[in-house]
């Protein structure tokens, strides 16, 4: 009787131990980018994470592991001004922000707000609006934390099934959320978001989680199913498959774009608004493709 | 035949044996003589960046931010070997003698040494203290800023307090014009240290530049273990140190004899008994504080003259920071009752300076004190300022620049300072309510500066107190007061219409749209430095109204804005004779073959244009 109560404890105390154990390990995001800019025929090689006006940053700190994709403006170049030089500072900037340690995960909108603030202390007088997304991975907590301003966003997927996907903010149509630094003849005239007014979100996520951050270059020319579709294809964690599989979907999405009679979802959304149109919409695309792995050094 | 053999083997090996160690012997012999450790192990080199800026004394980036601030001196460097001013470098709040030429400038300290050029410095706490070998600074822009580099015994990440903190120059050098503005690797050789060191302060002198100098980042280069064979130096008798040479005269000396009387005869001092008291006095003014004070011990005589409190008006000690503490205030106490003008900055930190020490020295020498220099003293505290505004009733001069770590509750105690005239609170964490009282009470300020006081919530009332209590203001320094309006500074400029020098670099709330510079100008005669660093807004209507109405401008600086064309500037430069200095760094409508075209036209003005690339 003694035995059996004892044995009994030691068994449900075993069971109990192996349910509810958490994962004390550490989690971090194995990134790959891929992308291409809208005007090939300009051949310019931009330095660094740029594909056109479009430009992405990965960065990885002691604590968390972030990303970040910014799709410039390109109606600026009309007003004489280059419009991946904001959308490329601010990808530096926020890089620089977390290789710093100046920033705490489980606030992505404050790195957006504090890269947005170094901007306006250069010296150069930047000009020039874009969207922006930050994904941020707390290595400890294992929790997903998001900021996400205008229509660049991010899927997460698990089990070859979206469970999270950010939403774009449009002012109205093709136009955008954005954070900007206008000229001062300008200043009331130019759409300028603060950066409070980016979407954040946060979740837990598990070992091989799949994250896609990308522009809209992607979104608006790729649906769900497609995307999904590719992703089925990635089979291993290593950094050569996802770096395939990116460079597949954004392949894809670039084919796609230039293709006059496919019903994009960019097309969809505007015969939905009324407009008769269709085709894909040639644009900048990036994509960023990570899985939730375990941390190696 | 085998016993033979097996012999013979023997007798071989036996010889190889010898002659082996012999040969070691011979080896090891050379070995000794020639200096060589053969035996012992090589010290591996250590290269580290610096891990953590502790302290410095300026910068010119904002407090929040990680563009053009100090706290990028440390770590990997960002932009080397790249030239350029780039955001990622720490860049010090002045350069060249501009500064010095405003009104608002300190007079010099008499008894400055010639050897002490440093203006600002910075601290740098590296991961592992090594005995070092070589320290480089990796200067990205207009190089050569660097005078000293000394290094501290304190590990400052050690939990242990501090027992013995000493500081030793490991280089220094007058400041040298360096004519490139391009990146260098400054590597100077350096003395051998006795201690092994991780916190290095490196010292700058911008006067000879001719823009901001830009740091990218410091390498610390030395060994783990103490250099066993190699030749040390004797430690230098520095002739900084200041404690050993204050202790007081206790023998009086052979120079008397004792009279029949009874009387002392002072019969010893030769041809100096002939000498007017003044004139000794006049020779003994020329001396540096070092070697006034080992002069007091030489004989009676001279003691008497280096201890008259007439020698004492002015007292430099910011020289001597590293050697300052509260026992040689306590022997200077006594010398320095007419006191008018002292320069603590830099000095007491890391406990060399309490309260108690510093609270004695202003009882006994604060009643004449007319000038008070505080920089970069941390350890003030609230007693510290009260203390002061007790002792110093006739206070003109109070100087508290960088002071970041004083409670705001401290500055409170400075409106009692009824006479100030001069006041710089540069970068301290001043809050409103307390620059309000002392602006009710102070108002004969001529100087103040608020340069990045970040905890004042509204500059436009601030502005407005001035201009109603303050009207023989003439120089206002609100760098990057970010939220001053026009309102705040069309009223400032219809109150306080001395102003000579106005800095509003980096208001960015300030928008030429409305007017506000042009009506500065309007109001604003006697202006002769402005700055407008930064603001995006100024336009050429801005630079006109200033051509028309400001003759006597000297220092104008429009780093940043689009609108301002060269007609303008012309317009400006001609009808400014004064203009000495022009910034238009960054100016899209002015580039480089127009600021050569105005050189040749106004060769007294320094037309200054920066670049990144």
């Amino acid at each position: 009787m003694f035995s059996v109560l004892s044995y009994g404890r030691l068994v449900t105390r075993a069971v109990i131990g192996g349910l509810s154990q958490t994962d004390s390990r550490d989690y971090s995001l194995v990134t790959a980018r891929c992308g291409f800019e809208k005007d090939f025929r300009k051949g310019i090689l931009k330095k660094g994470m740029c594909y056109g006006d479009d430009a992405c940053f990965i960065a990885r700190h002691r604590s968390a592991d972030v990303l970040g994709v910014a799709d410039g403006v390109g109606g600026w170049r009309d007003y004489g001004v280059d419009p991946s030089q904001f959308s490329g500072t601010l990808m530096k900037t926020c890089e620089r922000l977390v290789k710093e340690g100046r920033f705490v995960p489980s606030n992505p909108v404050g790195v957006l707000t504090s890269s947005y603030y170094e901007l306006l202390q250069n010296k150069v007088p930047l000009l020039g609006s874009s969207t922006a997304c930050i994904v941020v991975l707390d290595r400890r907590s294992h929790r997903l934390h998001t900021a996400n301003l205008g229509d660049s966003g991010f899927l997460v997927v698990r089990g070859g099934e979206v469970v999270h996907r950010s939403d774009e903010q449009q002012h109205y149509f093709n136009t955008p959320f954005q954070l900007s630094i206008a000229p001062p003849e300008a200043e009331g005239a130019v759409l300028s978001d603060s950066p409070d007014a980016a979407d954040s979100s946060s979740f837990d996520v598990q070992l091989g989680d799949i994250i896609l951050t990308a522009t809209d270059g992607l979104f608006d020319n790729m649906p769900e199913h497609m995307i999904l579709q590719e992703l089925k294809k990635l089979k291993k964690t290593n950094y050569e498959s996802i770096q395939q599989t990116a460079r597949s979907i954004a392949e894809q999405a670039h084919v796609l774009a230039y293709d006059p009679n496919y019903m994009s979802p960019f097309a969809q959304f505007a015969c939905d608004n009324g407009l008769n149109v269709r085709g894909g919409k040639p644009d900048d695309i990036t994509v960023l493709l990570s899985i939730v792995a375990e941390y190696t050094d | 035949m085998l016993t033979l053999l097996s012999m013979f083997y023997y007798i071989c090996l036996r010889r190889r044996s010898r002659s082996g160690t012999r040969g070691e012997a011979l080896t090891s012999r050379r070995a000794v003589e020639s200096g060589h450790r053969a035996t012992l192990p090589i010290s591996v080199e250590v290269e580290q960046y610096a891990k953590e800026v502790l302290d410095f004394s300026s910068h010119y980036g904002s407090e929040n931010s990680m563009s053009y601030t100090m706290w990028n001196l440390a770590g990997m460097p960002n932009v080397y070997p790249s030239s350029g001013d780039f955001t990622q470098t720490a860049v010090f709040r002045a350069y060249g003698t501009w500064w010095e030429q405003c009104v608002s400038a300190p007079l010099p300290f008499r008894r400055t040494p010639k050897a002490f050029h440093s203006q600002d410095y910075i601290e740098l706490a590296f991961e592992e203290p090594v005995y070092p070998t070589a320290v480089e600074v990796l200067e990205t822009y207009h190089p050569g800023a660097i005078v000293q580099i000394m290094a501290c015994s304190l590990n400052p990440f050690s939990q242990n307090p501090p027992t013995d903190v000493r500081w030793e120059v490991l280089w220094a050098e007058e400041p040298t014009r360096v004519l490139t503005p391009q990146a260098r690797q400054f590597s100077p050789s350096i003395t051998q240290l006795s201690f092994p060191t991780n916190l290095i302060r490196v010292e700058v002198n911008s006067s000879l530049l001719k823009y901001y100098t830009e740091l990218d980042a410091v390498v610390l280069r030395g060994q783990k273990e103490r250099p066993i064979l190699s030749l040390y130096k004797m430690p230098r008798i520095d002739i900084c140190d200041l404690s050993d040479s204050d202790e007081e005269l206790s023998d009086p000396g052979v120079s008397f004899r004792q009279a029949g009387d009874g009387k002392h005869i002072n019969l010893g001092n030769g041809y100096f008994d002939k000498l007017p008291y003044e004139l000794i006095q006049l020779i003994v003014s020329h001396l540096t504080l070092p070697d006034l004070c080992r002069l007091t011990q030489t004989c009676k005589l001279l003691h008497q003259h280096c201890c008259d409190p007439l020698q004492y008006i002015q007292l430099s000690l910011q020289p001597y920071w590293a050697r300052l503490s509260d026992t040689s205030l306590g022997h200077l106490q006594g010398r320095c009752t007419l006191l008018q003008r002292l320069n603590l900055s830099w000095t007491g930190n890391r406990g060399a300076l309490t309260l108690t020490g510093f609270s004695s020295f202003m009882k006994a020498c604060g009643g004449s004190l007319v000038c008070l220099e505080l920089s970069c003293c941390h350890f003030l505290s609230e007693p510290c300022l009260e203390v002061i505004s007790q002792t110093c009733p006739g206070l003109q001069e109070l100087n508290l620049s960088s002071c970041d770590r004083l409670h705001p509750q401290a500055f409170t105690h400075i409106s009692k300072l009824t006479r100030l005239r001069r006041l710089v609170l540069y970068r301290t964490k001043i809050e409103q309510t307390a620059m309000l009282s002392i602006l009710t009470f102070c108002i004969e300020l001529r100087h103040l500066n608020l340069g990045s006081c970040v905890m004042i919530e509204d500059y436009d009332v601030v502005a407005s107190m001035l201009a109603v209590r303050c009207r023989s203001l003439r120089s206002l320094d609100l760098w990057r007061c970010r939220n001053l309006t026009e309102r705040g500074l069309a009223e400032l400029a219809a109150g306080c219409r001395l102003l000579e020098e106005l800095d509003l670099g980096w208001c960015s709330t300030l928008q030429s749209s409305s007017g506000c510079f042009q009506h500065l100008a309007r109001n604003l005669q006697c202006l002769r430095k402005l700055f407008l660093t930064a603001n995006r807004t100024v336009c050429d209507s801005d630079i006109e109204e200033l051509a028309a109405n400001c003759p006597a401008l000297q220092h104008l600086d429009i780093l940043g804005t689009r609108m301002v064309s060269s007609s303008s500037l012309r317009k400006l430069l001609q009808a400014c004779p004064k203009l000495l200095l022009l910034d238009v760094s960054f100016c899209a409508q002015v580039d480089a073959r127009i600021v050569q075209e105005l050189c040749g036209l106004f060769p007294n003005v320094a037309i200054k244009k920066s670049f990144t690339q």
